[in-house]
């Protein structure tokens, strides 16, 4: 079986985290995002992953590598030369989603954080018997989104409504697909999208299936929705795994560790924090609601919540780091500085506070 | 003859448009920075340059290897693992520097733009017999800079003050020098300042000489200084290689414009502005004291003065961009918006005004 994850663009959404890596490399939960979808793929039987691809294709490629072996899966790239849109890249990787086997595929969008439950997706897909399935998820606010408006009883879907004015339903596309080959007949090469294009034209053939996702569901593509996305994994995390999690008197609430990060004396971590590979967190620390990414060092006394801490950076003795704050990789926060709400691009030093959310270039 | 350039670090002060090039490889006057150096280096005899580098080594020495070939000389990498300050480097590129000849080595900072008067540098180097020289230039407010203190007749160092409060003097390192390879021995592979550590202890041996740099003198590693280094650059075009300059009723001052550049009907242009390859300026467009990057396309009507439009970047009909505006690689300003000094990261559109300078990321 095979996948396409829609890696796309330059992640501006995400920046400056996406200023030194392409936005599936970005950690989340202590693992790169695509990870966390190949994975779950591997685990439904899928043995091919293609990456539609149009930024800096050798930093990922280079990358996955390494994870093909340890895998056993095998991951290619298909590479835009110039975007194409949620559609287009189909059609560019036609070649290598038909086999000729008749098996459908996934398609992936690789900002989604979910359960990603691939299996209960094959068994309806399955049953349905209809062209293509589209997993959609429940909205509180529907008027924002694109609307799927589907028969309850079946799933079959009807339309889409484009930010109604007026109720007609509350799930929304999830941005992961199950299509047959045939679906592959319906694209050109060129600038599509896949989800105003190609969805309607097959949903008025009645060939289109929507189902519920069960669990938690996330895009996780800017960093307020990674900082949430965080706590609805965690969550999961939580009632599936728990023994992930980490456990002490110094521990609020959901806490993700790395087995080769340290933690001083005196720290009160959580709820919903993420420390990755190789920290440092010295003592008498507080982190609450963020993730702090592989190599960082947070100094004594530090309080950090509501951030994210990039590769590599440093936060120094009591200072405040909050309110959305996001250091990019390499940036040095010096002692007894406050942030509130910096954005702070690579690669640089942070000597005096930053009283509100403004960029630090 | 042998060179070191230091290309140094991540190049923060002049992003954006660091974010798509090294430094060196930023264009200035249509030509990456660095190939300025280069060819004048080469001109006096210079066959190989070393590039000391800690940040991206790879599009550095990919770039380069084309020009190897058309400049006929050697071009190689010293890599920093990490940084070495402005000393530093020339102990990890030893092997290469010294190669027993007892010949002098060109060392230079990457972010200089001047005459590059290396023909009059040896022959004065050769002159005094001492250990080293350096270049210095005046400037009109010495207080803001380490100040070096030399004896006018022969040019001997007898120091160097930093940011003196009482006048010592007005001339400043200008970030180009000649070394015997014997100052090779005073220096250890740490990080080490040259200015701050090595060139006081020559000047205390009685063995550093300071020649005052004709022509003029830019470090244009910084959006406003280049601006500024444009013109003075564009200027001793003028007295020097004026063909080289466009002519024509619709040209106002010194205006260098790349042969497949195309400018449209009714423009006025000028002074001040450098036109890069395969640019597309259409009717009726203004432009003054700014650089317009490889593959820019400026629409109708456009108005642009005092700012940098970064490569493959478009600039819409009647829109109006001034005031230390930095544009990115691939930015693309919507047709009658205003910018008034928006500094915007590379891949982004903008639909809307900005009325007062800020970071669009």
């Amino acid at each position: 079986m095979k996948a396409l994850i829609l890696v796309g663009g330059f992640g501006t959404r995400l920046r400056p985290l996406t200023l030194s890596f392409p936005k599936p490399l970005v950690d989340f939960a202590n693992k790169p995002m695509i990870l966390h979808q190949i994975e779950a793929l591997k685990e439904v039987g899928v043995t091919e992953v293609v990456l539609a691809i149009n930024y800096r294709p050798e930093v990922m490629i280079n990358f996955l590598k390494d994870f093909e072996d340890k895998l056993g899966i095998t991951i290619t790239c298909s590479q835009e030369t110039e975007p194409l849109g949620t559609a287009g890249p189909l059609a560019l990787a036609r070649d290598k989603l038909a086999d000729g086997s008749g098996e459908p595929f996934f398609v992936l969008n690789s900002d989604v954080i979910s359960e990603y439950p691939f299996a209960e997706l094959i068994k309806f897909h399955k049953s349905h018997g209809g062209e293509a399935t589209i997993m959609v998820t429940k909205v509180d606010e529907p008027s924002k989104y694109g609307v799927v408006v589907m028969e309850e009883a079946t799933g079959r879907v009807e339309r889409f409504v484009e930010k109604p004015k007026i109720f007609v339903g509350n799930k929304i596309n999830a941005g992961i697909y199950l299509l047959n080959p045939s679906v592959l007949d319906r694209i050109e090469l060129r600038p599509t999208s896949i989800e105003k294009e190609v969805f309607p034209q097959i949903a008025a053939d009645q060939q289109l299936y929507a189902m519920v996702l069960p669990g938690f569901w996330m895009d996780v593509g800017q960093p307020r929705d990674y900082i949430t996305g965080l706590r609805l994994y965690l969550d999961s995390l939580r009632k599936k795994s728990a023994a992930r999690l980490a456990a002490g008197a110094h521990v609020v609430g959901n806490v993700l560790v790395h087995e080769s990060a340290k933690i001083g004396e005196g720290c009160l971590i959580g709820p919903d924090v993420a420390i990755g590979p190789g920290c440092v967190v010295e003592d008498g620390v507080r982190l609450s609601r963020c993730t702090v990414m592989r190599g960082v060092r947070i100094k004594k006394h530090a309080c950090i919540s509501n951030s994210i801490i990039g590769w590599h950076s440093t936060v120094g003795q009591w200072a405040r780091i909050e309110n959305m704050t996001i250091l990019g990789e390499d940036v040095h926060v010096c002692d007894e500085v406050y942030s509130n709400g910096g954005v702070v691009l690579p690669h640089k030093e942070i000597k005096s506070s930053i009283l509100k959310p403004e960029i630090v270039m």
